[in-house]
């Protein structure tokens, strides 16, 4: 029996005739509409969901459809068949992936709602009205100012640099007495206690934007959001490489360059100069109707980074956090000024630098719970930081307890062959069909590929396993019927781009090497927060929410991270992807002293535990090196999906779509 | 008082596996070897006795070994010259098991060969070892495995980097394979799963978790065999396996018994301390789960079989 | 019930005082649960709580320590049943058998004290002697100490034990053996002196009932004979004391004594005495070739397992390597050697393996701790003494730690420093592509 089926799509519309039984992606094809089928018309991606808007169809499978999906019409067009006349609506790519669930975008940031910049900053503006002096009252000015700031504003306490009483005099009296204090309540919520950071002419207007900057200093990346200290607005968010890339890629590299002659020295000037461009960026990015906004009206920086990266800006040497028993120099650092620091900020400005716990988790990490929120948390949490050193979090409001391990930079694109960070060119998706092993990619920007970045790493990792290329031990299958597994300089590869079509013109492959890397650095996270876990006896399923922090690129898909045993395997609602942590714990304490007082006690009430001391770690290491896991017990949707995907190819021969075009 | 004796009881056992194929299974061994079946830590009969006693094999080489110590030449005489009587010569001294380690200087043929006058020879089951290069290996062993068809080899040694051709060629000749991994848990499970995912039966895989002798490193092999077996006992498919360790052959590559002289003199007499090394190494790895111990000397052959008669009843 | 560090964590104070020597208490908390601290560290913890903790962290089998003049043997405090759970602590004490009618009595113990071996840089000894009062006691005991300041297992009925204890005061020995006979004068002979007491009964419910008597008779310190016949035997009555006492059965919370010395096979009853939780082992004679490999196995059985499995460093040979052969260099981290050595041997290209001590770290990891630098290798090639094996000095390192190259021309002049590749994988075809 033939049956009519119309397809509607970007406002057009087309109709075929087709028997009984014809699948809708067959009839799609047969009717000149384009549906993605990343996975090969396997029902495995989910990509391909239409929605039925009316006639009859039977579902084969619904995997990766929710009750409300099926509800609204949807259904997946390699696994449903017509029954009878049928009309269909073709949704945007765009739409489905929002749509699914295994894809976490990124959180944005917004102005915490209750900001208050009266209540919650440290740093202010304040008018003060002085009464002139006089042959009567031949009081110096500096104490002028001092009464008028007890009186006006309950300034008991005011103290300044002799820089802030060099200019005292002249701007009182081109003020005419009437003038701007800016002010530093060193005591919050007590604001009897201040520093005088600035004192300008003239009464400003005190809504005018006042200005800030927090700051993460990453091993390869320092990332800068210049924020008005009175809405809360971050009105620029810059990054840059760490100019100290240039004298090693790891902390331990940095450590020992420092401990050169003149090499503190230096490459505490690189980062200086790092984020005194990123200052300048970032102040140019500021649309100013009078004069251009420049980095010396920055009053007050906030810093988080790791322990080693805190210790080389200031100049702090920092051997110490390399060798047993890993001891930093200083983890609660005191106040500091941007002169002493070295900022091309405001000179007096507040630079306040977060507290670490220990060597390998440092100030980035307590700004991260922060952001995350692990630390306000009833239920236990665990909060990851994808990053080369891993660093893992868990606790709840009770109790805090971390570790960090060494995962390495394969997750960030290096030490991959191809790797390379997540921006326009890079691979960020790869699905690979079963039976013909032609993969489809995504390109971030659309264009040409350049390489592959972390998430599209996971991606190609998980789907070379899952269709037989790797082996559950990472060994290419050389005898897989696809000339991309080819015998390369280190081993087995697999090409995911050949060189007509990349920007390079060089093939894009993973090699045997780069598979080993990856599975280290996955292997070094899921067994930290495994061994964490079992350290204090909390089961990983009693886990609430994970939080997972690290720059993969816009998203992670979580089932993938799930099959190559980097995420624990749980309901993928329970993953929380919330991008760079550390910045926006920065950005949390930069606006609000209650924040920044939260930091401080993360920082002490977290319990270290030193991975190296004992074996475990190692232990659950090599189990973890593995896909996707020694114990694959411990992945039952993993297990499942294997039978699934052999299962399938046992079966039937589902009809050959070759699907190597560009998914974007 | 009477006394309430806390027992184990596990939800898993070890998997029987059985060694080498008589006529009627379609091969030529007047004995076959059954190991394996525990279901309790190793001689716990308070909670079960083990239904299968352990193997003691002799290792021979095909042809005359050039590194041996001069105390196991002596004690084998003209006999490494002749394979087949060497290993007729073992089975009459207890052996339960041959193992042949063929060499790099091998040729196919000879390989094949030394297999069948070995199996002409003695009524033992055989297992047959590659000269441990991958490639070699793989030269040797598979048409050993065709040559043999049927007999319910052990063909070895499979380890992570080179185990399709051996166990294709032993899946396909009705053989069985001994999985080496270098003294680690998840290391040994990790390549039990990789054979098995080849469509290997589970119950022709022998686990070689390897050892140290003693003063080198048999802690490591000890404790990682006691955790294999509890993990085969809590029910871990990937762990049950039987295990074979090499105490000969790595207690005879130590100083202490290979060397005579120039030793220091509270190791005391040469030939009786290498021989409690090896008896020792091998008694160890016995009492820490070992189904399966390879021996060189014929005197440790002979300790060891009485221990584990000794270990057998309760 | 052992508590997690969480559930300690509850009940101690939470005030992060820091004044137990840890950082949190959480981290206090913890270090408790893995009973590494005390709990009297903290000075601000509950009575209350105090009390809830010391239930979970009594030692299952009590440590009886045996004194001869200034050393001591000691067994006991053991928390595990298979060693790889935590650690075995207290090595069992090796005895020498001896007669006090032996006329050669002062030669031989002469001899047995004054063994030594060298095992890894560990001088080993003999641990005392057990004495048959087969003639007079305490003329053989003054013998014995006119030679040995070791502990003693006086071995006799309680008439010549007692005469025995008269030669040795200010000493804890080891009496043998209580049993249903003798408990009573041996008890008191025990709680006189004091002694620790050896107890002995065919089965282990005779024997639960007679430390229950003994200890009534306010004896503390006793050790256990199980009296098995065969090796099956005896493993199942020590398997089956250890469970017990590990599940605070106090009855026989006691170390066990083991004697090899009248089974079939000593070396073999001995070893297994030693795997299987004796804590005090009675041979036969005095034997290097026997008690050389019994003194190693002990080492090896109680090493912490829990360190990183470590490979000795030195110089290996992989296929016979010549004078000519390349050198390679890696870290005693065992994974790290297996790797290197594997893919070495496995490729049948002759090399040189200079293994490091590094700690039993593998060598990224080592590199990063300043366990694997230049000065560490040029050291390691120097005690190895490896340039009197080669002709041609080539060094190759992991790729890993290429930039130790430079400092390591510096160390080793005369060498020829290579960077090898960063994984072990590529040796092989390293080697035969750019070492030629």
């Amino acid at each position: 029996m033939q049956h009519s089926v119309t397809f509607t799509y970007d406002d057009r519309q087309a109709q075929v005739t087709v028997p009984t039984n014809t699948l809708l992606s067959e009839a799609a094809r047969l009717a000149g509409v384009e549906i993605g089928q990343p996975c090969g018309g396997q029902g495995r991606c989910g990509r391909c969901a239409i929605q039925v808007t009316g006639g009859n169809v039977r579902r084969r499978s619904t995997l990766r459809l929710s009750t409300a999906d099926l509800e609204q019409g949807y259904a997946l067009a390699c696994q449903t068949v017509i029954e009878g006349d049928a009309t269909i609506y073709v949704p945007p790519q765009e739409k489905i992936e929002r749509r699914l669930t295994t894809d976490r975008v990124v959180a944005e940031v917004s102005v915490p709602a209750d900001y208050d910049y009266l209540l919650c900053q440290t740093v202010r503006r304040l008018f003060v009205s002085l009464p002139p002096p006089s042959m009567d009252d031949q009081t110096d000015d500096w104490s002028r100012l001092q009464t008028a700031l007890r009186l006006q504003h309950s300034i008991e306490r005011l103290t300044c640099s002799l820089g802030v009483l060099r200019k005292i005099g002249p701007v009182l009296r081109q003020g005419e007495w009437q003038v701007t204090a800016v002010v530093e309540y060193t005591q919050p919520p007590d604001r009897s206690a201040a520093r005088l950071i600035d004192l300008l002419p003239g009464r400003l207007d005190e809504y005018a934007p006042l200005w800030g900057c927090a700051v993460d200093i990453g091993t390869t990346t320092v990332t800068l959001w210049l924020v008005d200290l009175v809405t809360g607005m971050v009105h620029a968010q810059v990054a840059e490489y760490n100019g100290q890339i240039a004298r090693g890629e790891d902390v331990i590299s940095r450590i020992i360059y420092a401990s050169r002659p003149g090499g503190g020295e230096e490459l505490q000037q690189r980062v200086l100069e790092t984020i005194n461009g990123l200052l300048e960026r970032a102040c140019k990015r500021v649309k100013s109707p009078d004069a251009p906004l420049t980095p010396q009206q920055i009053v007050k920086v906030t810093i988080a980074g790791n322990s080693t990266m805190m210790h080389l800006l200031l100049g702090i040497p920092a051997s110490s956090i390399r060798l047993s028993p890993f001891i930093t120099v200083v983890n609660h650092l005191p106040p500091l000024t941007g002169r002493e620091v070295g900022l091309a900020v405001h000179p007096e400005a507040l630079v306040d630098c977060l507290p670490g716990v220990a060597s390998y988790v440092g100030a980035d990490i307590t700004a991260g719970v922060l952001s995350s929120g692990l630390d306000n948390a009833e239920n236990v949490m665990l909060f990851l930081d994808v990053g080369t050193n891993g660093e893992t979090v868990l606790g709840n409001r009770d109790w805090l307890v971390t570790c960090a391990c060494s995962a390495g930079p394969a997750f960030e694109g290096a030490g991959v062959v191809h790797g390379m960070r997540a921006t326009s060119g890079a691979i960020e998706e790869v699905w690979i069909n079963s039976e013909t092993l032609e993969p489809t990619y995504r390109v971030i920007g659309g264009g040409k590929p350049k390489g592959l970045c972390g998430s599209g790493l996971i991606s190609l990792l998980s789907e070379a396993f899952l269709t037989g290329i790797l082996d559950k031990g990472g060994n290419f299958n050389l005898a897989a019927p696809t000339p991309r597994v080819r015998e390369g300089a280190h081993g087995g590869e697999y090409v995911v781009a050949w060189g007509d079509e990349t920007a390079t013109g060089e093939d894009i492959v993973l090699t045997r090497v780069d598979v080993d890397n990856l599975l280290r650095a996955k292997a070094a996270i899921y067994a930290g927060f495994t061994v964490l876990a079992e350290n204090v006896g909390i089961p990983l399923e009693s886990v609430e929410r994970v939080l997972v922090g690290g720059s993969f690129g816009k998203y992670i898909n979580v089932e993938k991270a799930i099959q190559i045993g980097l995420l624990p395997d749980m309901e993928w609602s329970r993953f929380e992807f919330l991008g760079n942590t550390s910045v926006k714990g920065a950005y949390y304490a930069l606006l609000d002293w209650r924040k920044r007082e939260r930091i401080t006690h993360i920082a002490r009430r977290m319990t270290y535990i030193e991975l190296s001391a004992d074996n475990t770690f190692y232990e659950a290491f090599t189990s973890a090196l593995f896909l996707p896991h020694t114990d694959l017990n411990k992945f039952p949707s993993v297990a499942e999906a294997l039978s699934r995907t052999h299962k399938k190819s046992e079966e039937e021969a589902p009809y050959a779509t070759r699907a190597d075009t560009n998914l974007s | 008082m009477p006394l309430e004796i806390p027992k184990d009881k596990w939800p898993g056992s070890v998997r029987t596996v059985t060694l080498g194929a008589a006529a009627a299974e379609g091969g030529t061994r007047t004995k076959t070897v059954t190991i394996g079946g525990q279901t309790a830590m190793p001689y716990l009969h308070f909670e079960a006795s083990p239904p299968h006693p352990p193997a003691v094999a002799v290792e021979i080489k095909s042809r005359p070994p050039e590194d041996w110590s001069p105390l196991l030449l002596e004690a084998w005489g003209e006999l490494v010259n002749d394979p087949a009587a060497w290993a007729k010569k073992a089975e009459e001294i207890g052996a339960d098991l041959i193992v042949l380690a063929l060499t790099l200087a091998d040729r196919p043929e000879e390989a094949v060969n030394v297999v069948q006058s070995v199996l002409r020879a003695t009524g033992v089951p055989l297992i047959v070892w590659g000269p441990g290069q991958a490639e070699k290996d793989n030269e040797l062993l598979v048409p050993v495995a065709e040559a043999a068809k049927g007999e319910r080899l052990v063909l070895g040694i499979c380890e992570d980097k080179n185990y399709r051709t051996i166990v294709a060629a032993a899946m396909a000749n009705g053989h069985l394979v001994q999985a080496r991994t270098p003294m680690d848990v998840n290391l040994s499970k990790q390549l039990n799963i990789l054979i098995s995912d080849m469509g290997m039966p589970k119950d022709r895989i022998i686990m070689d978790p390897t050892t140290g002798a003693l003063g080198y490193g048999i802690e490591y092999g000890y404790s990682v065999m006691e955790r294999l077996r509890l993990a085969a006992l809590q029910g871990d498919a990937m762990t049950q396996s039987p295990m074979i360790v090499t105490p000969g052959f790595e207690a005879w590559k130590t100083k202490e018994a290979k060397v005579g002289s120039g030793v220091p003199e509270a190791w005391g007499d040469w030939k009786e301390r290498s021989v409690n090394w090896e008896t020792i190494t091998a008694i160890t790895l016995l009492e820490s789960g070992a189904d399966i111990v390879v021996l060189r000397y014929p005197e440790s052959v002979a300790r060891v079989k009485q221990a584990i008669q000794e270990l057998m009843t309760a | 019930m052992a508590l997690t560090g969480i559930q300690i964590y509850k009940l101690l104070p939470q005030t992060n005082c820091k004044e137990c020597g840890f950082p949190t208490c959480l981290a206090f908390a913890m270090k408790l649960a893995a009973k590494q601290v005390e709990l009297s560290a903290c000075p601000y913890v509950s009575e209350e709580s105090k009390k809830q903790l010391a239930e979970s962290s009594a030692p299952p089998i009590r440590l009886v320590t045996l004194k001869g003049v200034d050393v001591e043997a000691k067994a006991g405090n053991e928390i595990c049943l298979y060693r790889h759970e935590k650690t075995f602590y207290h090595k069992p004490g090796l005895f020498i058998r001896v007669r006090a009618s032996d006329p050669d009595l002062a030669k031989k113990v002469a001899a047995a004290d004054a063994y030594k071996v060298n095992y890894v840089g560990i001088e080993l000894t003999i641990d005392g002697f057990a004495v048959v009062a087969d003639s007079d006691l305490a003329t053989a005991i003054q013998t014995i100490r006119s030679i040995s300041k070791r502990p003693l297992i006086l071995i006799g009925d309680p008439a010549a034990l007692q005469a025995g204890l008269a030669a040795c005061r200010g000493e804890t020995p080891l009496l043998y053996a209580a049993d249903a006979s003798n408990a009573d004068p041996m008890a008191e002979l025990a709680k006189s002196h004091p002694a620790a007491l050896a107890v002995k009964a065919e089965s282990l419910e005779a024997l639960a009932d007679l430390t229950q008597r003994i200890q009534a008779k306010g004896v503390q310190d006793m050790v256990l004979d199980l009296d098995g016949n065969t090796l099956g035997e005896w493993l199942v009555r020590s398997t089956q004391v250890r469970r017990l006492a590990l599940k605070n059965f106090r009855p026989l919370g006691y170390p066990v004594l083991a004697f090899p010395c009248d089974a079939k096979d000593e070396a073999i009853a001995a070893a297994q005495a030693i795997a299987k939780y004796a804590g005090f082992i009675v041979l036969n004679e005095f034997k290097p070739e026997l008690l050389y490999p019994l003194l190693v196995l002990r080492e090896n059985i109680y090493t912490d397992p829990q360190k990183p499995i470590q490979v000795q460093p030195g110089l290996y040979e992989i296929n016979q390597p010549k004078p000519d052969s390349p050198v390679l260099v890696t870290t005693n981290f065992s994974i790290t050697y297996f790797s290197v050595a594997n893919e070495v041997e496995g490729s049948g290209l002759p090399a040189w393996l200079v293994v490091t001590d590094a700690e039993g770290m593998s060598v990224l990891t080592a590199w990063a701790a300043g366990k694997f630098d230049a000065e560490r290798i040029a050291k390691a090639v120097k005690t190895f003494n490896v340039a009197s094996k080669v002709t041609r000095k080539r060094l190759v390192i992991p790729g890993h730690v290429a930039v130790l190259s430079g400092e390591l021309e510096a160390e080793l002049p005369d060498w020829e420093i290579r960077v090898g590749p960063r994984e072990a994988v590529d040796l092989p075809a390293f080697m035969k592509q750019a070492l030629n």
